[in-house]
């Protein structure tokens, strides 16, 4: 029989959105929380996740450790210029890489995470409960462990944080493609081409990760015309032209069709090219980035009645609420902004909300992002086009393009682009963009700036720091184009 | 006074605002001399510059957008400066910030090269070699196409360039090699130069200058200083493989920058091999029989002395003096102060109407972005007649160590004199990269919050990318944000920088009157 046990809060899903909604639930208002958790694998199935979710087993952190492996491949081309001999890619003497120690270093450090998220959960007082959560009703939680003993814990208030899935597209022989869980936990690299298929930002971060570490071709495919839609155009063409130009072969308006597998990583993909005619590829492995969708199987939803919204998310309102009194969602699982750093938002409001006293909505203006393509793309506020359609007025475009002071050097022949967007009447910033070196970590101060509502005039008033990239951000003087806008908001 | 604080803040200390306040103290009893004796309109320019580094030519190219007629004069070029050499585009382009860079980055590839071993890529034994005379030759070849880039900046901007060693003659008149140019204004921006101890073999020691153009990287070598440019240049000989030993009379290195950010970066030069000497007074270099150098130094309490020797180079890098002798500015009738410095008001005027000084020269803040500012300041005073005042409040800067360090606003020690009551939030953290290549370099990031307003009035950071990462944040203090707006905005992950914005908890209040 099952025993029930009673929390205030019970969580179904480990991850940032539900380790950080539990453990302020818990310290900062005394709630008496339960945190159940898949078993802990690399791979994310219907029985494996683990403590630290997505971002830390799956996601932004083995992601972010295999970009800096690979990026040592441009270190290495580059540091001839500045009078160092290394031998070529491919000629003799030349640096090797090693995709399996890469890939158990990575293991060590994830395990290490994985670990410390338990303890984060313990040292908060929060009950880790292993095994797979359902609804049984608003209140109920009924937990599997991986053992099959089932237990039902009773709670005051539940929330869903399960996170999302990697998806495949529907062709033939769709199975003979990997996604990124499986790419993050490849034994090795195969002989022969690997193909990435998909344009957002998992696609183009693995397609640089491979052109990093593989000794063969790495092609990116995908249907649309450029890389990373939804980003400001003119980073995209910056991105999609880095792509080209560090040697991955970048095949655009082109629908997969079919993975047919002829032996152990022999693989012939075909797709018709932009022009419509069949093309076959042959390669070694086949990575499919083309989409995440939300976890919502064998949650109860159906049962509870919880509603998901047409895109298949749980729906909740401005503070994180189903449509069923007492249980929450935040995270992928809502499918709002699908970043880590969003999700702690999420959960600190939340917990705020369902606990403090205080219903907090979470602030999803001027969230800044990266994409950890190589180089890489940062980017706060609107993009051109989204801030045309946006404001009443007239918008000020901004430009910078140059090849960073290493490059002059090395002979690398990159250009960083950066971008600020002004509102022309109010000389609001209301965006910032970058593609290029340290963009990631440049964009966070200026992101600060953006969310305070800083001007054109205080960008400028800026002394810079020299000899840096980011002091272009404050020296750009010279506006590229105004462009009449065609929305409505004022500032 | 609330003005010096903030200069203080920046890390970079100079009491010169002092100075500008102070009367006016003639020198030699010769009175301030005004406009001499020919008419308004028999101008040859309508403003002269002494100095074509990084305040001069951006001073000089603006008031010519402006409207005004200008002329710049620059001593001919070499990569090491002297009373007759110098070049266009200044310390900044040929012996200072640029080439320094340079040599940060060829440096740091060997680091770069280990860490990769740690991400699962094998270098065959044997397969990387650094040729200096390669680095050399190639950071030359930039210095001469930046030059030559800035000679063409002033000739896009219609400016004249004069070729030679400019004097100062009159309120007017400026004398370069012999030929005289009359001119409505005069601008100062000869900059500093490197100073040398005087103690016995000093002219065996080299200078940042000479530090830039080894004909081969010393195996050892001592650092006389613990400045910003003593530290950076420790870290770039230390990287490529040299036994560095860096002398210095403080406890700690980084005189001026918050004494946390000091501690934490002395404890990082250790974990990074830096050898490092604190609270010693150099004695004396000498030459050894085999052609080495020896260095002995004496400590500052009970004055043991201590001998390094089989030295290849011992470098002085223990401050840098404004280069204003032989400007005839006495003669002119300019103040100056007591290191050479030109005295200036708010608007980089000096006590002589139609002379003006900025940048290294005036030693405020002596970094080239303010030089830019000041000398925007002066074109737009001069041509536009829009008096304008640089704005020295938050000015941030970096220091190229290993690992970088970055500022912006007041250190722990000045806001405390400033406001008094402070929230203070710091973490320390190994970042991600080191968790993995194995390297203990560890990364610090501190706010500094004045407790009564919640403004942000100091931000520091020593790891890597410490530079690159402030700017953006160096927008924000200026803007006058408070902490919570700092924690209000969502963090870019994975990033060391998010850090910032996810600092919680107070690690110390610091209070008046606790």
């Amino acid at each position: 029989m099952a025993t029930e046990e009673e929390y205030d809060l019970v969580t179904i899903g480990a991850g940032s959105g539900g380790v950080r909604a539990s453990r302020f639930a818990a310290t900062l208002y005394g709630a008496k929380v339960a945190c159940v958790e898949l078993p802990f694998g690399f791979v994310a199935s219907e029985e494996i996740g683990g403590a630290g979710g997505t971002c830390v087993i799956r996601g932004c952190v083995p992601k972010k450790l295999l970009v800096f492996g690979a990026g040592y491949a441009e270190e290495f081309a580059d540091a001839r210029g500045f009078g160092w001999a290394v031998a070529g890619k491919g000629g003799e003497g030349a640096p090797v890489h090693d995709w399996a120690s890469l890939i158990a270093l990575k293991d060590k450090e994830i395990q290490r995470l994985n670990n410390t998220y338990g303890n984060i959960l313990k040292n908060a007082n929060v009950t880790s409960i292993e095994g797979r959560g359902k609804l049984l009703d608003a209140h109920r939680v009924e937990v599997t462990a991986p053992d099959g003993s089932v237990r039902v814990l009773k709670a005051k208030q539940v929330l869903l944080a399960t996170g999302g899935v990697a998806t495949r597209i529907p062709i033939e022989g769709a199975e003979h493609a990997i996604m990124s869980d499986h790419a993050l936990a490849l034994p090795s690299l195969p002989e022969g081409p690997i193909v990435v298929l998909g344009a957002g930002y998992i696609a183009t971060e693995f397609a640089g990760i491979f052109n990093g570490t593989h000794r063969h071709p790495v092609h990116l495919l995908f249907r649309g015309d450029k890389v990373l839609r939804g980003f400001d155009e003119e980073c995209r063409d910056q991105v999609q032209d880095n792509l080209v130009k560090r040697g991955i072969h970048v095949h655009a308006k082109c629908k997969p069709t079919k993975i047919e597998k002829r032996g152990e990583n022999d693989l012939l993909l075909h797709y018709t090219d932009a022009a419509g005619a069949p093309v076959t590829l042959e390669c070694g492995l086949v990575m499919m980035a083309t989409g995440r969708k939300p976890r919502v199987e064998g949650l109860g939803l159906e049962t509870v009645g919880v509603a998901l919204d047409e895109a298949g998310a749980v729906k909740v309102d401005e503070y994180s609420r189903t449509n069923v009194p007492g249980v929450w969602a935040v995270g992928d699982l809502t499918n709002r902004i699908n970043l880590t750093p969003v999700a702690l938002m999420e959960g600190m409001a939340f917990a705020k909300s369902a606990f403090g006293g205080e219903l907090t909505k979470p602030d999803y203006r001027n969230v800044a992002s990266a994409v950890f393509c190589q180089p890489p793309l940062a980017t706060v506020g609107y993009s051109e086009e989204q801030a045309v359609k946006e404001f009443a007025g007239n918008i000020d475009v901004y430009h910078s393009r140059f090849k960073p002071m290493k490059y002059t050097i090395s002979g690398r022949d990159e250009r960083t682009l950066m971008k600020l967007i002004v509102h022309a009447e109010s000389d609001t910033v209301v965006g910032c963009h970058m593609v290029g070196p340290d963009a990631p970590e440049i964009m966070q101060g200026l992101a600060v700036a953006l969310k305070c509502g800083a001007t054109k005039a205080q960008f400028d008033s800026t002394v810079g720091i020299h000899p840096t990239a980011a002091e272009e951000f404050v020296t750009m003087r010279t506006k590229t184009r105004r462009v009449p806008a065609t929305g409505t908001s004022k500032l | 006074m609330q003005v010096a604080a903030k200069l203080t803040a920046s890390g970079l200390t100079r009491q010169c605002f002092r100075a500008a306040r102070m009367p006016c103290r003639p020198r030699r009893g010769l009175a301030t001399r005004v406009a001499a004796s020919a008419a308004p309109g028999e101008y040859d320019f309508d403003l002269f510059t002494i100095g074509a580094g990084s305040g001069g030519v951006r001073g000089s190219r603006f008031a010519s957008a402006y409207g005004a007629k200008v002329a710049v004069c620059e001593l001919p070029f070499d990569y090491v400066s002297s009373d007759t050499k110098g070049g266009v585009g200044g310390t900044c382009v040929l012996r200072g910030c640029v080439p320094k860079k340079l040599m940060v980055y060829a440096s740091e590839y060997a680091e770069e090269f280990k860490a990769a071993a740690g991400f699962g890529w094998t270098l065959p034994t044997g397969a990387i070699s650094h040729s200096w005379t390669a680095f050399i030759d190639a950071k030359r070849k930039e210095l001469l196409r930046l030059n030559n880039a800035y000679k063409n900046t002033l000739n896009n901007a219609k400016v004249t360039l004069v070729e030679g060693r400019g004097k100062v003659v009159d309120a007017h008149t400026v004398e370069v090699d012999g030929k005289r140019y009359r001119a409505k204004n005069i601008l100062i921006a000869v900059g500093g130069k490197p100073t040398r101890l005087n103690i016995p073999g000093a002219e065996l020691c080299i200078t940042s200058d000479e530090a830039l153009e080894l004909p081969a990287c010393p195996k050892k070598i001592a650092i006389l200083g613990s400045g910003y440019i003593a530290v950076e240049f420790a870290g770039i000989f230390s990287r490529f493989g040299s036994e560095v030993h860096t002398c210095f009379r403080q406890p700690t290195p980084l005189r001026g920058f918050d004494s946390e950010v000091r501690k934490f970066a002395n404890e990082q030069y250790v974990a990074a091999g830096l050898h490092l000497h604190p609270s010693v007074n150099p004695v004396s270099v000498q030459r050894q029989p085999d052609g080495k150098l020896s260095l002995t130094v004496k400590a500052v309490e009970g004055g043991a002395t201590t001998t390094l020797t089989d030295l290849d180079q011992v470098m002085m890098a223990t401050g840098r003096a404004p280069k204003t002798q032989g400007l005839g500015l006495e003669e002119a009738g300019v103040t100056m102060g007591a290191k050479g410095e030109i005295v200036v008001n708010d608007f980089c005027r000096t006590n002589v109407p139609s002379i003006w000084a900025i940048g290294d020269v005036i030693d405020r803040i002596q970094l080239t972005p303010v030089a830019l500012m000041e000398g925007m300041a002066v074109a737009k005073s001069v041509a536009l007649s829009q008096p304008t005042k640089p704005d020295y409040w938050a000015v941030p800067s970096a220091v190229f160590s290993n690992p970088e360090i970055a500022t912006v606003g007041y250190t722990e020690e000045a806001a405390a004199a400033e406001f008094g009551d402070l929230d203070i939030f710091t973490a320390s953290f190994k970042p991600m990269r080191n968790t993995i290549s194995g390297s203990p370099i560890r990364t610090f990031m501190k706010v500094v919050v004045d407790a009564n307003t919640q403004k942000v009035v100091g931000m520091h950071m020593v790891g890597a990318d410490a530079a690159e990462i402030m700017q953006g944040f160096a927008v924000a203090v200026k803007m006058g944000v408070t902490k919570a707006d700092l924690d209000s905005v969502v963090g870019i992950h994975p990033s060391a920088a998010e850090e910032f914005v996810t600092m919680r908890t107070v690690t110390r209040k610091v209070r008046r009157n606790a």
